[in-house]
């Protein structure tokens, strides 16, 4: 042991005069390594594994240090914690995906105070003062295009009457509101023959998804399109469409694209899934701190929506590969 | 004593009779909302929610007669569907037939259910853990696992016949729902008339005088959480079925309806008392109302409040017919 310390003295006093022989470049260089700690909503999500790929892409290409931080659960009282920690080891840039716009304000003020440039990703702080620039996905205009992309799958013409279901995860998700109002919107406007006759939750659980739509296909036999609002719904409609033999009979739209999912548009039990593109958020975040700390403050935008992408069975196959989640 | 376990009986016998009451009055007044709910094709609906919600409720009777608590059931459901998963999938990528990679798949379920079962057994006999902190630890554990494993998504590429297993064939039963049928009345008989059911009476009733009668009582508390445990097993392999590929979130908050399904059949959490028949019939009790409010249009989230109901209303009447006993 102890002969193991002194061996580590003598390399770090090696490495010290290795260092102070090129002091001058090694200083410079430590100057322009920024560091960007990303703290992201909840490790269990593929779309937040999306986002980490592209975010790393994007710092290894731009050559700053990423660090990845998040909880297991999609909460303020797991993050805060995890902000304060990151906000400890004094990164140059912290890009937030704040759970609750609220309880992680005080986070962004205590890491503008720092001198830490802040960028707010998918959600954001009710102030956004202090924040360089807000990049999100539009969940409204997915549900639109979902409402699009089931009136081509019924093949909706005008005067005839299209029963439609949506499955959704919880009455109060942002993410589930946005869709559902998107998508209601755009039936009102342009589709009046679908009518929405039935809503009903899963509570993120693939087969409670099921069983509702089981159901739902049972008590309106005629039923003609489903919008499974998230990965989970989607999961237990697909499931359901297929063992009632209902492929192609009722048409049925998703959202976000999972491996397993974006197989199931080439066996035609998905007319389309809206995919995010959640490494594109990442990566417009880096890029914006990269920008910010060069001095381009100009090419900045404060608030940037990145459109969501249709995929259906018309989709190149280098496109469905593309904009499915990482696993 | 004697006395005791004579009104037990004649308890739980009304209790039995009461959950057939109860069912009829709910189908009748489904039925009056919306006749589609008298079909098979609702009844199949229901049995499909019924197999896996009965397999880990029976599980949890055997636990709670013998005066513990098994709150793993669920993340135990999730944890053996995705480890199937993933074996089936690397068994498909290798050319194995779907029906030798199903039948390994569920072998290998049941065996990852037992494995969570035996560290609750574990925890209680040998680390001397109560079971609701111990199947706590493990339910965290095993969820957990879950999302770690596989990052939140679904795991597919299995035996691409997995969802037709899981269509009605038999009435409302699939063919597994038939065999889940079978495998209860087998658990039934196990309990009832086996001495396996008996020990587990004896050690809900009064674990010390079972030691003192020559019951490994340690040691049939293992098994009893193993059994547990695997039945979950056979569970997350049935919800892989429906599903046709391996969800995380499979069996979240199982245990609570379990926990439900055993409460309304009329088992007591302190132990001794229940009747298999009673689980049985207080799961398709649940299942029957999730559908039913489907069915009759009643918002989802009604769900919650009517099994409150019904939980307080089966654990009310209990109370009122042993008060009625012991005033006698």
């Amino acid at each position: 042991m102890a002969s193991k310390k002194k061996l580590s003295l003598v390399a770090v006093a090696g490495a010290a005069a290795l260092f102070a022989s090129a002091a001058v470049p090694a200083a410079s260089q430590a100057a322009t390594t920024k560091t960007i700690a990303f703290v992201m909503g909840a490790i269990n999500d593929p779309f937040f594994n999306a986002m980490k790929a592209g975010a790393v892409a994007e710092a290894k290409a731009k050559g700053v240090k990423l660090v990845w931080q998040g909880d297991v659960q999609y909460s303020p009282a797991t993050q805060i914690p995890v902000v304060d920690q990151v906000l400890a080891t004094k990164p140059d840039g912290l890009v937030l995906i704040p759970t609750d716009p609220v309880a992680l304000q005080p986070s962004v003020a205590k890491a503008k105070a720092a001198g830490i440039t802040v960028v707010n990703v998918d959600t954001h702080v009710n102030d956004l003062t202090d924040v360089v620039s807000f990049i999100t996905g539009d969940n409204a205009d997915g549900g639109a295009k979902a409402a699009d992309a089931l009136a081509t799958a019924m093949r909706y013409t005008n005067g005839k009457k299209y029963q439609v279901v949506v499955g959704l995860t919880s009455a109060t998700a942002t993410t589930n509101v946005a869709r559902l109002e998107g998508f209601t919107k755009a039936v009102a406007a342009k589709y009046p023959g679908i009518q929405i006759v039935d809503k009903a939750y899963s509570q993120s659980d693939s087969a409670i998804a099921n069983t509702n739509v089981n159901n739902w296909l049972t008590k309106y036999p005629n039923l003609r399109g489903i919008f499974a609002i998230d990965g989970t719904n989607a999961s237990g409609a697909a499931a359901a469409i297929q063992a009632k033999g209902l492929i192609g009979k009722v048409a049925l739209v998703g959202y976000d694209a999972y491996p397993a999912n974006v197989k199931l548009i080439q066996k035609k039990v998905f007319s389309a899934l809206i995919a995010q593109d959640p490494a594109a958020e990442a990566k417009q975040a880096i890029d914006t701190l990269v920008d910010f700390w060069a001095g381009k403050t100009s090419t900045i935008v404060k608030n940037v929506v990145i459109p969501n992408v249709v995929l259906s069975g018309t989709t190149s196959k280098a496109d469905l590969k593309a904009f499915t989640y990482v696993a | 004593m004697d006395k005791a376990k004579f009104n037990a009986k004649g308890l739980l016998r009304n209790q039995q009779v009461i959950l057939l009451v109860v069912l009829f009055a709910m189908a009748a007044f489904f039925t009056s909302q919306n006749s589609i709910f008298l079909t098979n094709a609702v009844f199949g609906n229901i049995i499909s929610d019924w197999v896996p919600l009965v397999l880990i409720a029976i599980g949890e009777t055997f636990v709670i007669i013998s005066g513990g608590i098994d709150l793993s059931v669920g993340s135990a459901v999730g944890l053996s569907g995705i480890i199937a998963a993933f074996s089936m999938r690397y068994f498909t990528a290798h050319n194995m037939t779907d029906n030798l990679s199903l039948t390994l798949g569920l072998l290998i379920s049941i065996g990852i259910g037992a494995v969570v079962g035996l560290v609750n057994g574990f925890l209680i006999t040998k680390a001397n853990m109560v079971p609701f902190v111990s199947t706590l630890v493990t339910l965290g554990a095993a969820r957990g696992l879950c999302i770690v494993l596989t990052a939140g998504g679904p795991i597919a590429d299995g035996p691409s016949n997995a969802i037709d297993l899981s269509v009605p064939k038999v009435g409302p039963f699939s063919y597994p729902g038939v065999a889940v049928l079978g495998l209860v009345i087998i658990l039934g008989l196990f309990m009832h008339k086996a001495r396996f059911g008996r020990y587990t009476f004896a050690i809900g009733s009064n674990a010390f005088a079972a030691r003192s009668a020559g019951i490994n009582v340690n040691r049939h508390l293992v098994k009893i959480y193993a059994l547990s445990g695997a039945l979950a097993g056979i569970a997350g392999m049935y919800f892989y079925l429906r599903l046709g590929v391996g969800s995380p979130t499979s069996g979240q908050s199982g245990e609570l309806n379990a926990i439900a399904a055993v409460v309304i059949g009329g088992a007591s959490l302190s132990g001794g008392v229940g009747k298999l028949l009673g689980t049985a019939l207080g799961s398709l009790i649940l299942v029957t109302v999730t559908s039913g409010l489907i069915i009759i249009g009643v918002a989802a989230n009604w769900n919650q409040v009517v099994v409150a109901i019904l939980i307080a209303a089966a654990v009310f009447s209990q109370g009122i017919r042993t008060l009625g006993k012991k005033n006698k």
